[in-house]
């Protein structure tokens, strides 16, 4: 089976892509997720925002509504080959099974049962939360899998991996606000970020 | 030959082995049986048998083997129940139990021995084949998930023993068992090889704990709640972990056995119709629980079985408690003399303070009002603003200072920035596991979600009360009621010990010049929202006289400003950080 191999896409079309899954960032952040040349991506914003595509101020950029615009009429082109690819799409029903399991995760790490009704999680019992990063470690072992699979088909894909590691890295070092923390670079956030990257390169809709 | 070495010991109560022998699981099932509370039959093959099954090539040497089936004998003996035996089956248990528990190590297998023989006899005894073809599939599961490590989906009811175990096989190229003992030996292995599993080892190179040593294993006998009329299953808290009342509270099942209790499969009554049916069990199940809160001088959370009348209890731990809760008891803790101040100090924490000092809505204010919106409250909490749909412009207003309440279809990663922005969010579809659900709660935004198709945007424009707690939203601005420290009779009492007990002077007001950390410093990282310990530690250092700043309740504020020497805080409320600097300021 045939697959679009990254290299033959755009560089032009990555990092409009890349900043759209990330929603406001620099060239830096955008060219650490496509694995690409921090001063390239750079270059790229640049034209795309004499383009109308991105806009930005010191630094951040975001998709302009314009640069939405083309990338929804780019997708199902760029992506033709990999839509029809099974292993890819496989791997994406695999990994909506993982999601499911990953977000009950989440809300059992910030909430915690008390007689029949769900609290704030106080982190006061090690044991709760120790057993909530052992199935955070399971999980994790099968986002290997899922994410392997995605990135055989897509190399691209293989950074969220090293990103999901580096998060449950730090879980595991005792930072517990990479499980679900929201401005860092969390397992909940990078896992999101690549949701969000199949979910288009697939043309799905989210569920929830 | 001298005396045979002991290399299992039977729980039975006459002796209390050091947790470092026998690990967490034993040492509880030990104490409990030492207080005279009665729990299932149980052996524990120690820690220091796990690096002599490694030493001898992952195998359980045949002096070992031996020693295990006569732990088996005492407990079927105890049971008056045979491995195997269809007319009186015994199932055990299998746990692992390390002295300090870690990631990696193996999950406990429930329900070991059922066999298809098994199970015909299960279904003959409980009158209930249902409930032995599901207790047999969910064995298999287990089984296949944790001891043969098959990647399988999270167990569903309705699949059949011999479907589990071929997918099992297909998965792992292994078959499950069919012999209880083989089922044994097996899991047993399991749970020591777990010892050097990836991520067990992984744990202990962060932590810096030494691989030398192990985890012992326990088994347990199962004990049944659906023999018949007199038996059943619970969980009885020793006071309301909601309110904190001190009223035993908790769940009765009839007929009930073990995972019905989560499963919701069964009708859930409260504790009072045990004490109808069963008085003496009732009046035994309080008493028992009572040692236990004394013992460990906390609220419990106890789960038991009743089997054919005869009660069992089968865990004991710290009850997890609402934030109001967890005021109320290290309260009255300290009043009838359990605890000292200073341990009721150590109970509660400044998050839990706060979360009890959030606005309200008082009953009465939304007695007769009708909500606009009815969804899932998926974080807890009352905010009001004006609910706008899109997050650019949530994220563009609230920076001139408006209180918005983002409402949306759905939420994606991309509007996270509007998320933060907002003082709430509205979703129409979701549950409370859903993106939306999980970031709210990671940012401490009230939030509804799945209020049904179409209904967020229906509020846009409009003045907003979101209630994250009840799942409400309503239109306009209600009044809020506040709570204050010094009138509330469970916070003043905690306020008047943390004055006394923190290592530095927190007030809520001063006279004088006070400097302000969060102006002179950028002691927040503005990308990650994450607090820069350096440039804190430095302002610290060159403020002479009164500091504020809202960094200083974090951890890392905290223990910069005790390492600082800074003598005088101005914060307001005082209690939340006080309660931080004390328990940072610990060991």
């Amino acid at each position: 089976m045939p697959t679009v191999s990254e290299q033959e896409l755009s560089l032009d079309f990555l990092a409009v892509h890349g900043l759209a899954v990330r929603k406001a960032a620099g060239p830096g952040a955008v060219a650490d997720l496509l694995n690409a040349d921090e001063t390239a991506v750079a270059a790229i914003f640049d034209a795309a925002m004499a383009e109308g595509k991105i806009a930005g101020a010191k630094g951040i950029f975001m998709v302009a509504p314009a640069g939405q615009a083309w990338l929804a009429d780019q997708y199902p082109v760029v992506y033709a080959t990999a839509r029809e690819d099974g292993e890819l799409t496989a791997a994406y029903e695999r990994f909506e099974r993982v999601n499911t399991q990953l977000l009950a995760l989440f809300t059992d790490w910030q909430t915690m049962p008390a007689g029949g009704q769900r609290v704030p999680n106080d982190h006061s019992d090690p044991d709760y939360d120790r057993v909530i990063i052992d199935r955070l470690g399971d999980l994790h072992e099968r986002a290997e899998r899922v994410v392997g699979s995605c990135s055989a088909a897509q190399p691209r894909l293989g950074r969220y991996l090293e990103r999901l590691e580096a998060a449950y890295d730090k879980v595991l070092a005792g930072d517990t606000d990479y499980v679900s923390g929201v401005r860092i670079d969390s397992y909940h956030t990078v896992w999101f970020e690549l949701h969000e990257d199949l979910l288009r390169m697939l043309g799905r809709q989210r569920q929830e | 030959m001298s005396h045979p070495e002991q290399r299992i010991i039977v729980l039975d109560g006459t002796d209390v082995p050091d947790r470092d022998i026998i690990g967490g699981k034993a040492w509880s099932i030990a104490r409990m049986t030492k207080l005279g509370l009665r729990v299932p039959p149980a052996f524990v093959i120690p820690i220091s048998e796990c690096a002599r099954y490694h030493e001898n090539s992952r195998t359980l040497d045949d002096d070992l083997w031996n020693q295990i089936m006569s732990g088996v004998t005492s407990i079927e003996q105890a049971t008056g129940r045979v491995m195997g035996d269809p007319e009186a089956p015994l199932l055990v248990s299998v746990r692992s139990g390390a002295a300090v528990s870690m990631p990696g190590m193996m999950d406990t297998v429930l329900n070991l021995g059922i066999t298809d023989e098994v199970e015909s006899g299960l279904a003959a005894i409980t009158a209930d084949a249902g409930y032995a073809r599901d207790t047999h599939a969910r064995f298999c599961h287990t089984y296949g998930d944790i001891v043969l490590k098959a990647d399988l989906d999270p167990y569903v009811c309705g699949p059949s023993p011999l479907e589990v175990r071929d997918l099992v096989a297909a998965d792992v190229g292994r078959s499950i068992p069919e012999n209880p003992y083989d089922q044994l030996r097996q899991a047993i292995c399991a749970v020591f090889d777990s010892w050097e599993s990836a991520r067990a080892k992984s744990y202990r190179r962060h932590w810096g704990i030494s691989d030398v040593g192990g985890t012992a294993v326990t088994i347990q006998a199962m004990v049944f709640g659906n023999l018949g009329d007199e038996s059943g299953t619970g969980v009885l808290f020793t006071r309301n972990p909601l309110t904190g009342e001190s009223v035993p509270y908790g769940e009765w099942l009839p007929g009930g056995q073990g995972d019905d209790v989560v499963g919701g499969t069964h009708a859930v009554k409260d504790l009072t119709e045990l004490a109808r049916t069963m008085p003496n069990v009732h009046s035994e199940l309080l008493e028992w629980a009572g040692i236990l809160e004394n013992e460990h001088a906390d609220v419990q959370d106890v789960e038991f079985t009743v089997e054919k009348g005869v009660l069992y209890l089968l865990q004991t731990r710290g009850a997890k408690r609402s934030p109001e809760a967890a005021v109320q008891i290290a309260i009255d803790l300290v009043q009838e003399g359990l605890i000292t101040a200073e341990i009721a100090l150590s109970r509660v924490t400044p998050e839990q303070i706060r979360s009890v000092l959030l606005p309200y809505l008082a009953e009465q204010t939304v007695a007769n009002v009708t909500p606009i919106a009815l969804g899932e409250p998926a974080c807890p909490g009352v905010a009001q603003g004006i609910g706008v749909v899109d997050p650019d412009e949530v994220e563009s207003r609230a920076v001139a200072g408006e209180n918005l309440v983002l409402v949306r279809p759905t939420t994606s990663p991309n509007d996270v920035h509007g998320m933060i922005a907002a003082v709430a969010v509205v979703t129409d579809l979701g549950g409370s596991t859903s993106h939306a659900a999980v970031v709210t709660r990671a940012l401490g935004r009230p939030s509804v979600v799945g209020v049904g198709d179409g209904v967020a945007e229906g509020l846009a424009g409009k003045e907003l009360t979101v209630d994250g707690g009840s799942g409400r939203v309503y239109a306009g601005y209600l009044p809020l009621e506040s709570t204050r420290i010094d009138d509330h009779p469970a916070l003043a009492p905690l306020a008047a010990w943390a004055s006394e007990h923190c290592p530095v002077q927190v007030v809520p007001h001063t006279e004088g010049e006070v400097v302000d950390l969060d102006s002179v410093a950028q002691v927040l990282d503005p990308q990650t929202g994450r607090v820069d310990a350096q440039a804190l530690m430095e302002a610290l250092s060159q403020a002479s006289g009164p500091v504020r700043s809202s960094v200083l309740e974090s951890a890392e504020g905290a223990s910069a400003l005790l390492e600082s020497g800074v003598t005088v805080v101005v914060a307001d409320p005082a209690l939340p950080l006080q309660l931080r600097l004390i328990q940072s300021d610990r060991p």
